[in-house]
């Protein structure tokens, strides 16, 4: 009798310290897209905000207008849409190669492909800027695609797929006299899908994510990407003035439309999230 | 001679894997190799993008050694890696026991999915969304101790809560992502050992702390490696949110390569020191390599 008692009382304090957490997580967010909606002066008023009391479009306004955030904005859907486009083909090509048997070079190759896994971006930062320069792609979003555009990770998370696949599939395929081409495009591809589909919405956070390159390498306004043009809007620079900032209403907002297209992927495509997840840490 | 051209037959044949492989190959050697030894090449270089590049030797490591700036971010990386790497290990691991005794398997799920979420966001929006909370104008913290009747606090200029806050900010966007990990290694465990300690007349807490916390302990070596290498790492959290006030507090050893580089172009500089971190990475992966091997 009383372990049951016990049993319950853990049950409904364990649960309200879950819905306390989760609150942490979802009264700064609800807060967030409140205040995107507030007009300029009521942005301002010092009380917690969950709902705005009188819903206003003004803060969109001025992003897109005073701030002129469309641009960045594109630029974010250009890199990460072609950037994630080249990491999937290329990761998936490599990860195609990884599981064919032997030919000649195979040992080594396989080792080139697996140490960079050992060199963190950040720590050759300095040299990569160097390249880049000599490279010409200096204040170029090629620049931001072609970083990160193949990762060990996805060429050895497709090659575990492309390992799932039965050899007698494509036995079959050779006999009626079918390429490497045509073996990898309709027969590896295909069957690939569910590891297609994690590489790709990994591939995409990271890319609308990216700041380091956009910090590195690019220079001009126009060029910006969203994460390095919301910073100086966001980040507001309250301690050195607050004449020309903008309001807390546009700031908020911005915050909102840097999030929306990743809440729609995280609703739409959560089970590879979580698949993905786990596949990384049996992994590393 | 045979053989010669039966392996050049062999070569030929396998043609169109070399040409799928070339892209990777080409990205790794251009990206990765070749800026590696690269890096270790400016490193012993008066390094400038015009003119001559003299070589200098170890002058610019032991310029590094000698300055106070490189220290201070040193000890900065230092405090604040290890608490994070502490913290964004035992906190997820604690709620991931937590989570498992949640008996309805919708709230479980959702609980779940909220926790996650600040994962999926930039450091720009997370620091940005935390700067806003922390303000003292309508920001969420500071509304919350008016209510109670005490003054606001300009938290973002204070230098002694400033490393507390990127710690706990960082928490705050992984603690969900790690604690998934975790969810995902219980799910795997044996149910039979469930049952035969349920038969031996374990209760929950027992349960928890004889099988499931067992189980998860090389779930915890593989967090524990990732955290050292995202603290070694860390540069975003700090390049969004710090300013001039709490920087000395927090611009860690990335921030200091980057701004020493690429703001005051001391360029040979910061490669030495990029060097130095890369070296001290790969000999923690070595060593914590190894201790994982002999381990399980």
């Amino acid at each position: 009798m009383q372990t049951s008692a016990a049993r319950k009382t853990f049950a409904v304090l364990n649960n309200l310290l879950l819905i306390t957490l989760a609150l942490t997580m979802v009264i700064p967010l609800l807060n967030v897209l409140a205040v995107s909606f507030t007009t300029d002066l009521e942005s301002y008023e010092n009380v917690i905000k969950l709902f705005p009391r009188q819903p206003s479009v003004e803060g969109y306004v001025t992003l897109f207008q005073r701030v002129a955030i469309l641009r960045p904005f594109m630029n974010n859907v250009f890199v990460t849409v072609v950037g994630t486009f080249l990491h999937v083909v290329f990761c998936s090509m490599a990860g195609y190669v990884l599981v064919r048997e032997k030919f000649p070079g195979k040992v080594l190759l396989v080792i080139l492909v697996t140490i960079p896994m050992m060199i963190p971006f950040e720590m050759i930062i300095i040299p990569v800027y160097v390249t880049v320069k000599r490279l010409g792609l200096m204040d170029t979003l090629w620049a931001i695609v072609v970083i990160g555009v193949v990762s060990t990770f996805s060429i050895l998370l497709m090659r575990n797929y492309f390992q799932g696949i039965p050899r007698s599939l494509e036995e079959s395929a050779t006999i009626d006299g079918a390429g490497e081409f045509t073996v990898f495009f309709r027969i590896y591809l295909p069957l690939a899908k569910p590891g297609l589909a994690t590489i790709t919405i990994f591939q995409f956070v990271s890319k609308w994510n990216h700041i380091l390159p956009a910090v590195l390498f690019l220079n001009s306004a126009e060029k910006y990407t969203l994460q390095v043009a919301l910073k100086s809007l966001v980040i507001s620079q309250e301690l050195t003035s607050t004449t020309q900032s903008v309001a807390n209403n546009a700031r908020m907002g911005g915050i909102v439309i840097a999030i929306i297209p990743l809440i729609l992927l995280y609703v739409f495509a959560q089970k590879y999230f979580i698949k993905g997840i786990m596949i990384g840490a049996v992994k590393e | 001679m045979n053989r010669r051209t039966k392996t050049l037959q062999r070569i030929f044949r396998a043609r169109i894997l070399y040409l799928l492989l070339l892209p990777a190959l080409l990205y790794f050697f251009i990206f990765a190799y070749f800026p590696t030894i690269d890096g270790v090449r400016i490193s012993f270089l008066d390094f400038r993008f015009i003119g001559e590049n003299r070589f200098i030797g170890f002058e610019n490591y032991r310029q590094a050694m000698h300055t106070a700036g490189f220290w201070q971010a040193f000890k900065n990386t230092v405090v604040i890696g290890l608490c994070n790497v502490i913290l964004t290990a035992f906190v997820p691991m604690l709620l991931a026991l937590l989570l498992n005794e949640v008996r309805r398997k919708a709230w479980k799920r959702i609980s779940q999915t909220v926790l996650y979420m600040p994962h999926l966001f930039s450091w720009v929006i997370v620091g940005g969304i935390w700067i806003f909370m922390l303000s003292p104008n309508a920001g969420l913290v500071n509304v919350i101790r008016d209510f109670f009747g005490l003054e606001s606090i300009y938290f973002m200029s204070k230098e002694a809560y400033a490393r507390a806050i990127m710690i706990g900010v960082n928490l705050w966007k992984q603690a969900g992502f790690v604690t998934i990990l975790y969810l995902a290694a219980i799910a795997g465990i044996n149910p039979e050992l469930y049952l035969a300690a349920m038969i031996d007349g374990a209760g929950g807490f027992k349960r928890a702390l004889y099988i499931t916390l067992p189980e998860l302990m090389s779930t915890l070596r593989v967090v524990l490696l990732l955290n050292i290498m995202g603290a070694l790492r860390m540069f975003n959290q700090i390049w969004v949110m710090r300013n001039e006030v709490i920087a000395p507090k927090i611009d860690v050893l990335m921030y200091y390569v980057y701004e020493r580089g690429l703001v005051q172009f001391k360029i040979g500089y910061a490669a030495a020191i990029s060097v130095l971190i890369f070296v001290l990475t790969l000999v923690i992966t070595l060593i914590s390599n190894r201790f994982i091997k002999y381990r399980v």
